[in-house]
């Protein structure tokens, strides 16, 4: 038997692993971890968790967020520094590539008709972040690549000192738009109804800015040669990690008083606190502490600390939109959320 | 002011569709009230004479030619079909009161026999974070204060999805689109009412003016409390829970009788797009004292060289 339109054999969700009344819930025991205890409607979703792929956005947010801040550091350094700082500044430039090209990429790749990734280019919305986004993208991925050609041409030698303007003229836009570029991703998670997320707009904002520095500080500092500049890209990177701990605690904070902390119980919790948080930022400060009581500063520590903070960042993204699925997925989360006393004032 | 819809003027350059063999302006006749662009249209849902028949949710899948979703029981009261989805896009949940704590109660409560039936539906709202989020322009209101996604450019980015404080829009597997109510957005051109509030056999289901709705629905309130049923309140009409946190009012609201989350709504949403500048602002802020810090670093260090 043929049948002339589709039929989906399988519902959009699971089939509830036990009945139950609708006072009742088949999620953790009322009360219990300080989520929601009241009534839910057999337990089911009352939200619908974004159809991200985890690794795939929380990827790319890393990608947007490694490239915005190489952008940025390059350039102030070569506004800062000039010549002495050439090495950085040269890798900073193309590594500025990573968000134009695989992290595009990811986002077309991420989408459910990508044939029509172009319609992203329809509009210019300010409500939207996934569209601010956007149009920052654009922006960021043609200076980038001018700033990179330029950059190019003068390593070549073809016409040095006009290629070395046009990348430094270039190069500020891409810095102004690599702060967004890093940043943004943030507010397209805080503006969804997505519990997690929405619990701390400013919080999460801080972090993915702090951890996009770091990372850009770190993905610095495994090619430079020069020591004094390497030893102050280390005091970039710490001091951005300081601030990423910082907004890790303020959240945590705001995530248990908003009750969506059950969300971040789970593994994708656990991957955040142990490998995005003690391995991406703890552990860093840890080495770049020591090594600076030591007086010495072994290469080894140095590069363990730089690839611990790019690895960090990495699951850090990734964790965040896992839990942030879980947290939407959870009734008990959501109605917590969703109560009068959590509504801005 | 919040609560005015402005239509778009190009709206206006698209007429009404006159269908052939269609009665002219037939929700006069079924729903008394003539679909003119430029008003605001909505359903206004009265759980309280809902029969759980379902004729909603089947008029609504035989007019829009939506697809199965779950062929199968859930074991779950009589509600098999689970959520609103891509291809569901009115729900009737079922909500056995008398069975609460896992025990059937020997004694049946004078009201409705202590079940609660509720049509879910999309809210259409005011201030639609679904819309809101839209990157393409996809999700957009019409001439008649609906939000509806045009088919033919949503690119499924999916953001609509977690946008929906209600759970409502999905995108489907099946062409990777997003899907959701469109309160019949062609029967409104052709001047008929939304399929599931024509084939709404007790008018649990009321289409019309936003407005009107709203007085309507004011007025069963205050009826109902006359006649002993206190708890009965609006879920959706402006001030209302559901209408919270910068969302304004639902298009489609419903007369509830117990807490919202009873019948998987949230008591207090909030307007998504709210939080786009403070997250913004804050992480721009993290992020220009951090190059503040570089560039003291780095002109640092080109001092001492
Ligand atoms: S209920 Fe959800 S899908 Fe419907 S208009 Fe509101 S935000 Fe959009």
């Amino acid at each position: 038997m043929s049948v002339p339109y589709p039929v989906a054999s399988r519902g959009p969700e699971d089939a509830p692993a036990r009945p139950g009344s609708a006072s009742e819930r088949n999620m953790p025991a009322p009360g219990h971890d300080g989520s929601w205890d009241g009534p839910t409607y057999y337990g089911r979703p009352a939200l619908k968790p974004a159809p991200f792929e985890a690794e795939v956005v929380g990827g790319y947010i890393f990608l947007a967020g490694l490239s915005g801040a190489s952008a940025l550091i390059a350039t102030v350094a070569d506004v800062t520094m000039g010549e002495r700082a050439a090495g950085a500044v040269r890798r900073g430039r193309y590594t500025a590539l990573l968000a134009p090209t695989i992290g595009s990429a990811l986002l077309v790749y991420d989408l459910h008709t990508p044939e029509r990734f172009f319609n992203m280019f329809r509009v210019a919305k300010a409500t939207s972040p996934m569209s601010i986004g956007t149009w920052i993208l654009v922006g960021f991925s043609g200076c980038a690549a001018l700033t990179a050609a330029a950059q190019y041409a003068s390593d070549r030698g073809a016409a040095p000192r006009t290629a070395r303007a046009a990348a430094r003229a270039a190069s500020l836009p891409a810095a102004v738009l690599g702060a967004g570029l890093s940043t943004y991703t943030a507010a397209l998670l805080a503006a969804t109804s997505t519990p997690l997320w929405a619990a701390a707009p400013r919080a999460l904002a801080v972090r993915f800015g702090a951890s996009a520095v770091a990372c850009g500080a770190a993905a610095l500092w495994l090619g430079e040669r020069d020591g004094g500049l390497a030893r102050r890209l280390e005091t970039l990177a710490a001091a951005a990690l300081a601030v990423d701990l910082a907004g890790d605690a303020v959240s945590a904070i705001a995530y248990r008083r908003k009750g969506v902390a059950p969300a971040m119980a789970g593994p994708a919790g656990t991957l955040e606190k142990v490998v995005g948080t003690g391995l991406g930022a703890a552990l860093p400060l840890a080495l770049y502490a020591a090594s600076r009581l030591a007086g010495r500063r072994p290469p080894a520590l140095g590069t363990l600390a730089a690839l611990a903070i790019l690895v960090g960042g990495a699951a850090f993204r990734t964790s965040i939109i896992r839990a942030g699925a879980t947290s939407a997925e959870r009734p008990d989360v959501s109605f917590r959320f969703m109560q009068p006393d959590n509504l801005p004032d | 002011m919040d609560n005015v819809f402005h239509m778009h003027p190009r709206a206006a350059e698209h007429h009404q569709s006159s269908l052939d063999r269609v009665i002219p302006n037939e929700s006069e006749l079924t729903a008394g009230v003539r679909i003119e662009p430029g008003k605001s249209y909505g359903f206004f849902t009265d759980t309280t004479v809902c029969i759980g028949c379902k004729a909603c949710e089947v008029a609504c899948k035989e007019w829009n030619n939506l697809p199965a979703d779950n062929l199968g029981l859930s074991g779950q009261s009589f509600d098999n079909t689970g959520a609103l989805s891509a291809n569901t896009w009115r729900h009737v949940a079922f909500v056995e009161k008398s069975g609460a704590g896992g025990v059937r109660a020997q004694e049946q409560q004078p009201f409705q026999s202590g079940w609660l039936m509720m049509s879910d539906v999309c809210k259409h709202c005011h201030h639609a974070p679904c819309m809101e989020a839209c990157p393409t322009g996809a999700l957009f209101k019409t001439e008649f204060d609906t939000v509806v996604v045009q088919q033919d450019i949503c690119n499924g980015c999916g953001y609509c999805v977690p946008a929906c404080p209600f759970g409502v829009v999905e995108v489907s597997k099946l062409d990777g689109k997003a899907h959701k109510c469109t309160l019949c957005y062609d029967r409104l051109k052709g001047g008929l009412e939304p399929a599931c509030a024509k084939s709404c056999p007790t008018d649990s289901i009321q289409f019309g003016e936003v407005s009107d709705l709203q007085g309507r629905a004011r007025r069963r309130v205050a009826d109902l409390h006359a006649r002993g049923v206190p708890q009965a309140y609006l879920y959706g009409t402006p001030g209302a829970p559901g209408a919270t946190g910068g969302m304004s009012h639902l298009n489609a609201f419903f007369l509830l009788i117990d807490r919202p989350e009873v019948y998987n709504l949230p008591s207090a949403p909030s307007r998504p797009s709210r939080r786009v500048a403070p997250s913004l602002f804050s992480g721009l802020a993290a992020v220009a004292g951090l190059t503040l810090a570089a560039a003291l670093l780095f002109s640092d260090a080109e001092r001492r060289a």
